[in-house]
């Protein structure tokens, strides 16, 4: 099932190497643990940056964005299989 | 200054292999199934699967791409999506991404200029490559194949494959490259070119399309063979010049250059599918303006203005019909755009038949800046224009609209309204 949404979410990730890699999420009060990060694009909105991050756990894919100048997450999407 | 330096060293490298190499060698790199191998790379969960990418709204769209597994299934490119359905009930729709799609685009081109500084982009998903001096012969063309394919895995991701065509011409290493799908490399060497040509249609070589195959065929030319023993004069009899291109090309003999140059846009435009068939002007006025409003915006953020409109109405039917109008007084205004659009529609529009879809594009484009307008009303419009340019730079394509705009609203992820991009 692939659910277009735009939920807040906390999101624990590292800044290392000059990458940003989401490591896990909380959403919907409950926490899930990314296992991997498939896809990094990023989008522009006029001069704004916004990261969106392709993930998975082991059941689930989700899109996560990430806007740079508020530094807020929001979950996008989801695809359950 | 820099730009000038890079010119020169790429005129310096195209004389270098003229005089040097006998031949040229060259790359064509079509992604397979480039939509919908991006979404499977995303989302992992639908790797194996028949997917099909959509526009906006899966019901009322086409089949952008098909994956890989969904092409085994029958369904093709531009197929209606409850046509690809209907042979295939397990397909996945998904909704086209053209952020994601633009800037994977840009992420493997700049990987081709690791290996050289002649890379054409031909097409969002295809890139022809000159890498004669680099590869020296055939078989470094090999390894710089095999080389440029690992690289692209590392920067896309392992499902994001190309397949490579390799040949001393740009016209057999497309036609090389479509032999083997998905992920092969296939080399045709000039000795090889006709061995090639034979073993595929007229209309597998890009440069002729249904149309011209259907013209040959009514000359009695069904095949590569057929077209080199028709003789060249009554070739060009019949096509004018590009019988010579039609004759050249049976011989698998082609001559243009890898493009680095990049062309200006001949037109800009924008099309959209709306919710339901209509047969409401004001609801047609709506999506006519708002496009025309996107495509004035491209156009001054490019720095052209137009001489031309053309409009498009399609039907329920699935008919449907243009005009275009060309003008002397060039604008980029969106206002202006939609009175000479929506006076063109008015005229072609058949009234008896509901709307499904609206199109709008500008072309006869220049650099030139808009004529001064000696009505004060029109100077202030384009100083709010010049305004709003301002805040559409900084803040994004949503951070303001027409109030006759607010209620509609155009779809997101259609392909590219409302985004900044620039795919």
């Amino acid at each position: 099932m692939h659910n277009i949404l735009h939920d807040s979410v906390d999101v624990l990730a590292t800044f290392a190497d000059r990458r940003v890699r989401p490591l896990h999420m909380r959403w919907n009060d409950r926490n899930y643990s990314i296992k991997n990060v498939n896809l990094v694009h990023t989008a522009r909105e006029g001069q704004k940056k916004i990261f969106y991050f392709s993930v998975s756990d082991i059941a689930n894919y989700f899109k996560l964005r990430l806007d740079t100048e508020t530094l807020e997450w929001h979950l996008v999407e989801v695809y359950s299989s | 200054m820099g730009h000038d330096n890079n010119s020169k060293n790429v005129t310096r490298l195209k004389t270098k292999i003229k005089t040097r190499f006998v031949h040229k060698i060259i790359l064509h790199i079509d992604m397979n199934s480039y939509f919908a191998s991006v979404e499977q790379q995303a989302n992992p969960f639908l790797c194996g699967k028949p997917i099909g990418i959509t526009g906006k709204r899966s019901e009322r769209s086409i089949v952008a791409t098909a994956s890989i597994e969904a092409k085994k299934l029958g369904v093709k490119t531009a197929m209606s999506t409850w046509q690809a359905k209907k042979i295939c009930p397990s397909l996945i729709l998904i909704t086209g991404d053209p952020e994601k799609y633009s800037e994977i685009t840009h992420r493997f081109n700049k990987l081709f200029f690791e290996f050289t500084p002649l890379v054409q982009e031909f097409s969002v998903d295809e890139s022809f490559l000159d890498i004669t001096e680099q590869a020296k012969d055939w078989f470094g063309a090999v390894y710089l194949a095999h080389s440029l394919r690992e690289r692209l895995k590392e920067e896309c991701g392992e499902r994001i494959t190309a397949s490579i065509g390799i040949a001393p011409n740009k016209l057999l290493a497309k036609l090389s490259s479509e032999c083997v799908k998905p992920n092969g490399i296939t080399l045709t060497r000039k000795e090889d070119a006709i061995t090639r040509l034979d073993s595929v249609q007229l209309t597998d070589l890009c440069g002729i399309g249904p149309r011209m195959g259907r013209r040959l065929n009514d000359l009695g030319i069904r095949n590569f063979k057929q077209l080199r023993e028709f003789p060249r004069e009554e070739l060009v009899d019949e096509f004018s010049s590009y019988g010579y291109w039609l004759h050249e090309a049976a011989y698998g003999r082609e001559t243009s250059e890898v493009s680095i140059e990049e062309e200006d846009p001949k037109s800009v435009g924008h099309s959209y599918t709306l919710p339901k068939d209509t047969f409401d002007p004001v609801l047609m006025q709506r999506y006519l303006l708002g496009m025309c409003e996107k495509v004035a915006w491209r156009m001054r953020r490019d720095g052209f203005v137009a001489n031309a409109v053309s409009t498009y109405v399609r039907y329920g039917d699935f008919s449907g019909n243009g005009k275009q109008h060309v003008f002397k007084e060039a604008t980029a205004d969106g206002l202006r755009l939609f009175e000479i659009a929506w006076g063109l529609l008015e005229k072609i529009r058949d009234r008896s038949k509901p709307v499904r879809l609206l199109g709008v594009s500008t072309s006869h484009l220049s650099h030139t800046s808009a004529p001064n307008s000696l009505f004060q009303k029109e100077q202030k419009n384009l100083s709010v224009l010049s305004a709003l340019d301002k805040i559409q730079t900084r803040y994004g394509s949503k951070a303001w609209t027409r109030a006759s705009l607010l209620p509609i609203a155009f779809q997101n992820r259609a392909s590219g309204l409302g985004y900044d991009h620039e795919l």
